[in-house]
Parts: structure tokens; sequence; C-alpha cells
């Protein structure tokens, strides 16, 4: 009979019930959607903070002699790059190896840097290129050069830049120019072997650059494991980009977080208000109820029986819509999918049934109200 | 009788309105708070932004290429082309002069250090530059402006030099080379301007004794250099009241297609628009306009990362809005509409008397107003304090009421309080009072 | 005979309102009772507080031996699903439950149902066709004598019936008075409010109410004293 009961009251009553479900699949829907993009919004962020480029550097330690524009000291490349391979962090979003030498294009020095030229989009994903990244043909050397090297040298894309170092020349193709607004709009950019032949410094490279995605927390953290797998370097977090990053991040977070809580709040709200509404309805079955010679107990558990199913299905139907809107707004937000977090989805139900039970509590006080006061209609 | 009816429904039964009312304070509250912070969370967060440093580079137009590694500059003194100190008081008069926030020359100059007048010289660059200057702006104002603005994360032990005296601070890599260069101690930096060679005009060498004051931290290519007052350093490359780079940090609004238009090609309405417009691109227009023979760079790295962090916190942060909003009208809604459905009786009641729908839809209605009207009052001044106190433990300083969301707020109670209660009101309307008088 | 029913000095205020004013009378088994009085004079104050549905103020309420003022929530609920059967003016069925579910929704108070016996409940109160109607397809008359089947379900000791025609039209009316009839016949214990006087006079004796008092009592009570 308490199954029977329950089914009639769900079914019997639907058209009450409607605001209720309304407010409880929409509010299931906020509240799912909002849960998961505040628990994917720290890598969201950390993701779009890899625009500024490079956090992490790897360097020969301080006691490298200073010696105006030459590189003073060096490091093994592939000594360097080994320890980052061994690591195997997937926050390692781009890796890139730099020497500089100061070559002559014609008369003119001009600084080289030899790097991985295909892991520099990762590696600056704010520099704006005009052309491509990377080579077209396999039988060039390509080079991308920094958009004052282009106006002062007079050059186009496609032009080949004659470039000598202590006697060695090497004959370039410009593939891409490349506005950075910093000291690498004064640089050109080559495959590394080719740098490393002309400065007779075969294996070697000045600095590594690298961008780690994270929290100020996670780099410094992976910023230790690294010098720990490199002892004889010095490996540094870009403290203007790790600093600002970190108080950004946290600034946002804290922004979001306290406006879906807000938010969260409300909605809880909400569905409570609409919850004790439907129970208030409830009073006189209650009054009829318990004139008939059913306890409190048993009453007041069919009831919330009821609120408990309609908290659980609205939470369910609320959180797959939720999952949908996250989706939705991780497409018009970051542009690429909020990652769904399953566990959203027990949470928003226990989160929905617990509010829909609280909003029911009012019930229980219909306990200590005489049925006679009920059919009096007060 | 009509306001009468009114004001009875009020007295007789407050409980039910409490609940109405309480909804759309809370509602209201919210729609408030979130409007408040989505309305500032711009300006706020760019403000933030600028602890990233400075978003444009300005360098002379008909320039050298420079030799440039990590910022500094190794190119010797005597090459490429020079910016004048004295101009850049016009910087703080452009359209957007509140939005430039600070800006940092820079002249380097490669030289010899000493820790003693017969020591072994250690070839260093000098850069030159301003920790916090005053800057006499031509509208007769001064403005303090340098490192302290543009360089936040470069980390001092010690202190920072004065703009006026003969200090320096010492990068930490360099003073690693040179044992014994600790704060107090005084140094001997020599330069050679190599003079012209062509000319046969011989070089000048310029020596001056700075004291060490501290050792600066950057992460960056500074940290093998000596940092100086400009003075000195234009001093010692022979320059004076000259700099090479200036470092312009500016409040921009995130670049979009609009502003990333040719202005040379806009209608002068859109001129106009974007003119007026903090964008990066017209800010960097107008610095052109009153430093001319210069270049104006947008650091991209900085500019991209903020543009678009920004956006779309900024876009995130409406839909969260529009979320909230529309929570808090289901609130209210929700709750009118269950203080109708409770009042099927009286509602019986009425019809039975002979009241016609309209007339008892106006009772209602009046009274979900009178509600609206003031849930959305108190919501409105609850939402600003929580609005004042976000803004305070999210960006340091409380978020400022706005006044004018106070009419929109109340609109949007009356939409949504008149919306709540019209729809059972229609089903209201088709009641046949018997039954409910009846009690069914 | 023995007494079901005992009342003494029976006493119910609402705040300074007097509803019943030091009640007392005895109820034999298998009586028919009719309470008869003006609006306000305390008929339906009576009848909650035998049914356990309100609290004297003083004074005793004995019903089959059992002091009702004297039990606490829990002994009231036990108290109206055993011992009371309700049938109420205004009927009081649940709207969204069938005929039959609302005689189960007794049955099930009372201890476990039984669709047999409800159905058989419906069937003699002339039902038997529409066990499957919600309350809302159901005529006044017919709803009332889903209310009767109900209050008799659980073989109560004594029935309380409060105005139960005072909603009907008189074909109606003659169906549930008849039905009352057949019950009295049973030796149900009855006792119903009523101010229509056509309707006092099936009942066995009359107890009239003014202002709370018995304004008077009839000559079979009198003689039972």
């Amino acid at each position: 009979m308490f199954w029977r009961l329950l089914w009639k009251l769900l079914r019997g009553s639907s058209g009450r019930l409607v605001v209720a479900i309304l407010a409880l699949v929409s509010g299931a829907m906020v509240i799912s959607a909002l849960l998961n993009l505040e628990f994917d919004i720290e890598r969201k962020l950390t993701q779009e903070f890899r625009m500024l480029g490079a956090n992490l550097v790897i360097s020969p330690g301080h006691d490298a002699q200073i010696n105006g524009a030459a590189p003073a000291a060096l490091m093994n490349e592939s000594e360097a790059f080994a320890a980052i391979q061994s690591l195997k962090d997937p926050a390692v979003v781009a890796a890139a190896p730099f020497l500089y030498i100061v070559e002559r294009a014609g008369d003119t020095p001009v600084v080289v840097a030899g790097t991985k030229l295909e892991e520099l989009p990762e590696l600056e994903p704010a520099w704006r290129i005009e052309g491509q990244w990377t080579p077209s043909h396999e039988n060039q050397i390509p080079c991308i050069v920094g958009r004052n090297v282009v106006r002062q040298l007079h050059l186009a894309l496609g032009s080949t830049l004659l470039l000598s170092y202590l006697g060695k020349t090497t004959q370039a193709t410009l593939v891409g120019i490349v506005d950075a607004g910093g000291a690498e709009d004064n640089q050109v950019f080559m495959g590394l072997a080719e740098v490393q032949r002309l400065a007779g410094l075969p294996g070697q490279i000045g600095l590594a650059q690298l961008s780690v995605r994270g929290t100020a927390k996670n780099i410094s953290e992976f910023a230790a494991r690294l010098a720990a797998a490199l002892p004889s370097y010095e490996v540094r977090p870009i403290r203007q980009v790790t600093e600002a990053e970190g108080d950004l991040l946290n600034r946002i977070r804290l922004l979001i977080g306290s406006m879906v809580v807000l938010i969260l709040a409300l909605t809880a709200l909400c569905v409570l208000a609409t919850m004790a509404a439907l129970a208030m309805e409830r009073r006189q079955d209650v009054g009829l109820m318990k004139a008939l010679g059913g306890s409190i107990a048993r009453i007041v558990t069919l009831f919330m029986a009821e609120v408990g199913v309609l908290g659980a299905a609205g939470g369910f139907v609320g959180a797959i819509l939720g999952i949908e809107l996250s989706r939705w707004m991780g497409q018009r937000v970051f542009g690429t999918a909020i990652s769904l977090r399953w566990e959203i989805f027990p949470l928003t139900i226990a989160l929905m049934v617990a509010v829909a039970l609280a909003g029911a509590l009012p019930l229980r006080l219909l306990g200590k109200v005489k049925p006679a006061v009920i059919f009096r209609g007060e | 009788m009509f306001g009468r009816l009114v004001r009875e429904s009020f007295v007789r039964n407050p409980r039910r309105k409490v609940l109405v009312a309480a909804a759309l304070v809370v509602g209201m509250a919210v729609a408030t708070s979130t409007l408040t912070i989505a309305l500032e969370v711009g300006d706020r967060l760019a403000r933030e932004f600028r602890s990233l440093g400075a978003n444009l580079l300005v360098t002379p137009q008909a320039d050298t290429l420079p030799i440039e590694i990590g910022g500094v500059d190794y190119r010797p003194v005597n090459e490429g082309a020079y910016l004048s100190e004295t101009d850049l008081g016009k910087l703080k008069t452009i359209f957007w002069r509140h939005n430039i926030l600070g800006f940092t020359p820079f002249l380097d100059v490669p030289a010899t250090i000493q820790q003693s007048e017969n020591s072994d010289p250690i070839l260093a660059m000098i850069v030159g530059t301003w920790y916090a200057q005053n800057v006499s702006v031509p509208d007769g104002t001064s403005f303090k402006t340098g490192l302290s603005v543009t360089h936040p994360w470069w980390k001092v032990q010690g202190r920072w030099f004065h703009d006026d005296a003969n200090e320096c601070v010492i990068g930490s890599a360099l003073a690693a080379t040179m044992p014994g260069v600790t704060a107090g101690k005084v140094i001997y930096v020599t330069s050679r301007s190599p003079g012209d060679s062509a000319q046969g005009q011989p070089g000048t060498t310029q020596a001056i004794a700075l004291k060490v004051v501290g050792i600066v931290s950057t992460d960056d290519a500074e940290d093998k250099a000596l940092l100086v007052p400009l003075a000195i350093a234009q001093k010692l490359s022979g320059h004076p009241g000259q700099f090479r780079q200036l470092f312009v940090s500016a409040l921009t609004k995130p670049a979009d297609t609009f502003s990333e238009r040719d202005p040379l090609k806009m209608t002068p309405t859109e001129y106009d628009r974007w003119f007026c417009s903090p964008y990066i691109s017209s800010i960097s227009f107008q610095i052109k306009t009153v430093l001319p023979g210069t270049d104006v760079r947008t650091i991209r790295r900085v500019a991209d990362t903020e543009g678009r962090i920004l956006s779309r916190v900024g876009t995130l942060l409406w839909i969260v809005t529009l979320a909230a909003l529309g929570a808090a009208a289901l609130a209210v809604a929700a709750t009118s509409a269950t203080t109708v459905l409770e009042r099927r009786a009286e509602i019986g009641v009425m019809k039975a008397l002979g009241a016609t729908n309209s007339l008892i839809a106006g009772i209602f209605l009046a009274e979900q107003l009178l509600l609206a009207v003031a849930g959305g009052a108190i919501g409105f001044v609850v939402g600003a304090a929580l609005a004042r106190s976000l803004g305070a433990s999210v960006f340091g300083t409380p978020a400022s009421p706005r006044l004018i969301l106070f009419p929109v707020i109340l609109g949007i109670a009356a939409i949504v309080a008149f919306v709540g209660s019209l729809i059972p009101l229609r089903r209201a309307s088709h009641f046949n009072p018997a039954p409910i008088l009846r009690g069914e | 005979m023995a007494t079901l029913v005992q009342v003494e000095n029976l006493r119910k205020e609402f705040g300074n309102v007097c509803a019943l004013a030091g009640v007392s009378f005895r109820v034999e088994a298998g009586e028919w009772i009719a309470i008869m009085g003006p609006s306000g004079s305390g008929k339906t104050t009576l009848i909650n507080i035998l049914g356990g549905l309100d609290m004297p103020t003083s004074g005793q309420a004995i019903v089959d031996a059992i002091d009702v003022g004297r039990l606490d929530e829990s002994g009231l609920t036990r108290f109206r699903a055993q011992k009371i059967g309700f049938i109420f003016q205004q009927f009081h069925l649940v709207p969204y439950l069938t005929a039959l579910e609302n005689v189960m929704l007794a049955q099930y108070f009372h201890s476990s149902t039984d669709e047999k016996e409800a159905r058989e409940a419906l069937e003699r109160v002339g039902l038997g066709d529409r066990v499957e109607h919600l309350p809302g397809k159901l005529s006044g008359g017919e709803q009332q004598r889903v209310a009767v089947a109900r209050a008799l379900i659980n073989h109560p000791k004594l029935i309380l019936a409060d105005e139960p025609t005072g909603n009907l039209d008189e074909a109606n009316e003659e169906t549930v008075i008849q039905l009352f009839h057949e019950l009295h016949r049973e030796g149900h214990t009855i006792l119903m409010v009523t101010h229509a006087p056509s309707i006092g006079r099936l009942a066995d004796r009359r107890i009239a109410f003014a202002h709370g008092r018995l304004v008077e009592v009839p000559a079979s009570l009198k003689t039972s004293l």
C-alpha cells in the first residue's frame, strides 16, 4: 500500500507537481553545470595562461662568466632534454632549446636563435606569425624572422637570408615573419643543428625554455623535480609569468567560485521554497490521514518519500541537462568542451534529494497540528 | 475597496507574504551582486593583469637592429637611435591618459665594473632605468612611475636605488660572480664611448662611483647586469636625456575583431568609436601621435593573454550572472505561484460574489507588485553589501554599488513576480468556484 | 447493554471562547444518537474530542473504556485507527486515490490492506461498479457512501458522523440515511451531528446543544440515569 500510495501521490497530483519538478530540474541543471565548471575552471584557466609563453627556464648555473653577447656557458642539449623526457609529465606543453649567437647578415649583426621551430607555436602561442612555423619544402633551411629584422634587412616571405659567423655561412629561406612585441622581433630563429654547426658547438645549447601547465605550486614542484634530475644546471620558473599567473588564477577562481556558491545557495533555496510550498499543500491530506488513524511517522515517511523521489528524479534529469549546459558553456567560453566529471552526477542528485527533503521538513511540524484544526481550514 | 482588499490581504496573512518576500530578497540580492561584479570585473581584472607588467613597447622608429637577447641590448652606445626623455610627460596627455598606469625607459650601456680603483675590471651591461621617478606632465601635474609599476615582479634584496642618487642595484647572477659585493659597498663603473672613428674623434672615458644598495633578481637577462638610475646610464653612454626603449603599462579593453581593423579604413563614426575605446591598438596609436618617430609595439604575450582571459572570464561571468538571474526568477515565480494556489479558496469566494477575473487578477498582481518593490529594494541593498564584501575578498577593494542597477533590479523583481503569479492566476480564472468552496 | 461512551463534565475552551461548558451524558452500545443544536453550539467540538481529533480542556470522555483525554499522540492515532469510524460533512476523500484506495487507506492505517474486503465494503454501500473511480468522478452521495465504507472497514466501536447529509440533495440524503439505518440494525453505535429535525427523529435519542451545554435531556436518557 505504501508504494501504491506513493505512486498515486506522484501521479495523481501531477498538475501541482509541475512547478516543483520544473524548479528541481532547472535547479539541478544549474547546480550540475556550475559544479562541473567550478571543478574544471582551474585546468581551463591554466591552459589559457600558457598564452604567456615559457614559464620555466633551464640555464647553466650562476657561476657562468658574464661575457657580453657571446653565450657564456653552455649546456648539453641531449642531457637536458633526456631529463625533461624522463619526467614524462603531461603538464609540459612545449619545451625548446635555445642557442643564441650573433651572426652577420651582410654587414648587419643580428641575433640568431637556434631552436626547434616546431616547438615555437606551442611554446609562444601569443606570437603572431605571417607565413608558416614549419617549412613546406624539405630541402631548404627554414628560418623565422622577427618583424624588425625583416624591416631592417628589407626581407619578405620566401626571400633568402645569407648569414655568416666566423667565416662559416648558411643560406636560409624565410618561411615566417614573427610579431612578438619584444626582443624576439629583433631575432632570427633557425633549426638548432644549423646554428650549432655555424657556431662550432655541436650538441650544445645556451638555455632551454619550457611551457608547463598548472598552478604556481604545480610548476615549482615540477621545477624542483627537474632540478633534481639536472643537478649541474639551474632550473627556475620565470617569475613574471608564474607569479602573476598564480595571483590572477587565484582571483579568478575565487571570483567564479564565490559566484557559483551564491547561485548554488540561491538555487537550493528556490528548490527548498518550492518543496516547502508543495509540502504545505499536503496539509489537508496529512490532517485527513491523521484522522483516519495514520501515525505521524507513517504519514511523514510517505510524503518524504514523495519529495525524495521527486528530488532524485529532478536531480537526475537536471544533471543530464546540466552536463549538456556545461558542455555548451565550455564551448561558448573556452572554445573547447569542458571535460565531464562523472562525480557531478551523484553529487547533484544527492544535493537535490537533500534539498527536497529539507524543503519537506515543515511537514514534520504538522505532526503537532491537531487534525481538527486543519479541517476547520485554519 | 480595491486598495482595502490589497491592504487587508497583507495584514491578514503576513506569513504567506514572508515566503514570497524572502524569495524576492534573496533572489534580487544575488542578482544585484552578480550584476555588480559582472559590470566591474572587466576593469578590476584588467588592473590585476597589470601585475604581468608592461603591455606596450616603444622604440625609435629609425633604429638599427638591436642586438637584444632576453631584454638586454648589447649594441654599442654609438649605434642606433635614441628617444628623448623630455617628451615622456606627454604620455599622460593622451585621450586615455588615465589608462596609462606607468612607463619605464631603459638605456643599456656596456661597461666595466671594478670593486676598487685597481682591481680587475669585469665586463657587464649597465641598465639605466627609473625606479620611481617623478615625471612632470605638460598640464602642470607630475606623475610617479618606473619599475615599481611596470616590473612588479623584480624583487630586490636591500632596497632600490634613488633615481637621483649615485646608487645602483646589482643583478643576482652578476653579484654571484663578484664575491664581496654586498649592499653598502661602492663600486666603480667605467664606460668607453668609442668615439667616431670616421671623423677621427677619440673615445671618451666616463668613470662613476656607485653605491650598491640592493641585489635584484629578475629571472631574466637583467640578473647579469647592473641596474642604475637612468641619468647615470645617460652620463656613461654620453647620451644625456635619452633612452632606447620604453615599456608602457596601460589598462586596455580586450581586443576584438573591430579593434583589429585598420583605423585608416574606418568610417568617421567607426574611427571615433575606435579612438574612444581603450583598445590596445587605439592607445598605441595615441602614444605614437604624442611621441613622433617611435614605433609602438604590443607585447603580444602579455596583451593577448590578458585579452583572452579577460574576455573568457567576462563571458563566463555573464553566463553565470544569467544563471543567477534565471535562478532568482525561478525562485520568485515559484513562490508567487504557490501563494496564488494556496489562496484558491479566497479566489473561489470572490468569484462567487461576482468578482471578474480581471478584478481578482488586479488585486493579486497589485499585491505581488508591492511585494516586488519592497523585496527588490531590500534585495538591492543586501546584494550591494554582498558585492562589496565579494569585491573586497576577490580584489582587495570593495565593489562600489551601482545605483543604475536599482531600477533594473526593481524592474526585474516586478516582472518576475508578475509573470510568476500570472500563470497560476490564469489557471485560477478557470476555477469553478463551487468545488473550491466545497473544499475539494 | 454496556455503556460505550461516557462523557463527564466535559469542557473545551478555545482561548476565551468556551465551546463545551461541562457536558455529561452516556451512550450505550448499539445506540443511535443524534446531536442537535444551532451552529457554534459545540456539536463538532464534541465529535472531534470523542474521535480523538481534539483534546478536552477538562472533564472526561471515555470511549470503550479508554479515556481519550489521557492518550498521548501515538495513543490517539492508534485509538482513531482501531475504535473510530469518521464520516464528515465534506466527505474528505483523498482526491487522487480511487474509491477502493480510499477505503484501503483506512485499512492500511489500521493494520494491513485487504483489497477483497475493501471491494465488499464498497459493494455493500452500492458502489460495486464504481470502485476504480476517483472521488472527482463520483456524485456527492456516492462520495459519502465511499466515506461510509471507509468508516466501516475496520469494524469500529463507534461511528462519528458530522452532518453526513449536510452536503447532499434529498435523493442522496435518503440513500445515506438508509445506510445508517442498516448500520444501526446491525448493532453499530452511531453518534451523528445534524441540525435537520427530520433526520434527528430517526435516531434512538437526541441530545440538544446550545452555547456549549446540553439544553434538554430526552426522556429516555433520564430513565437510564
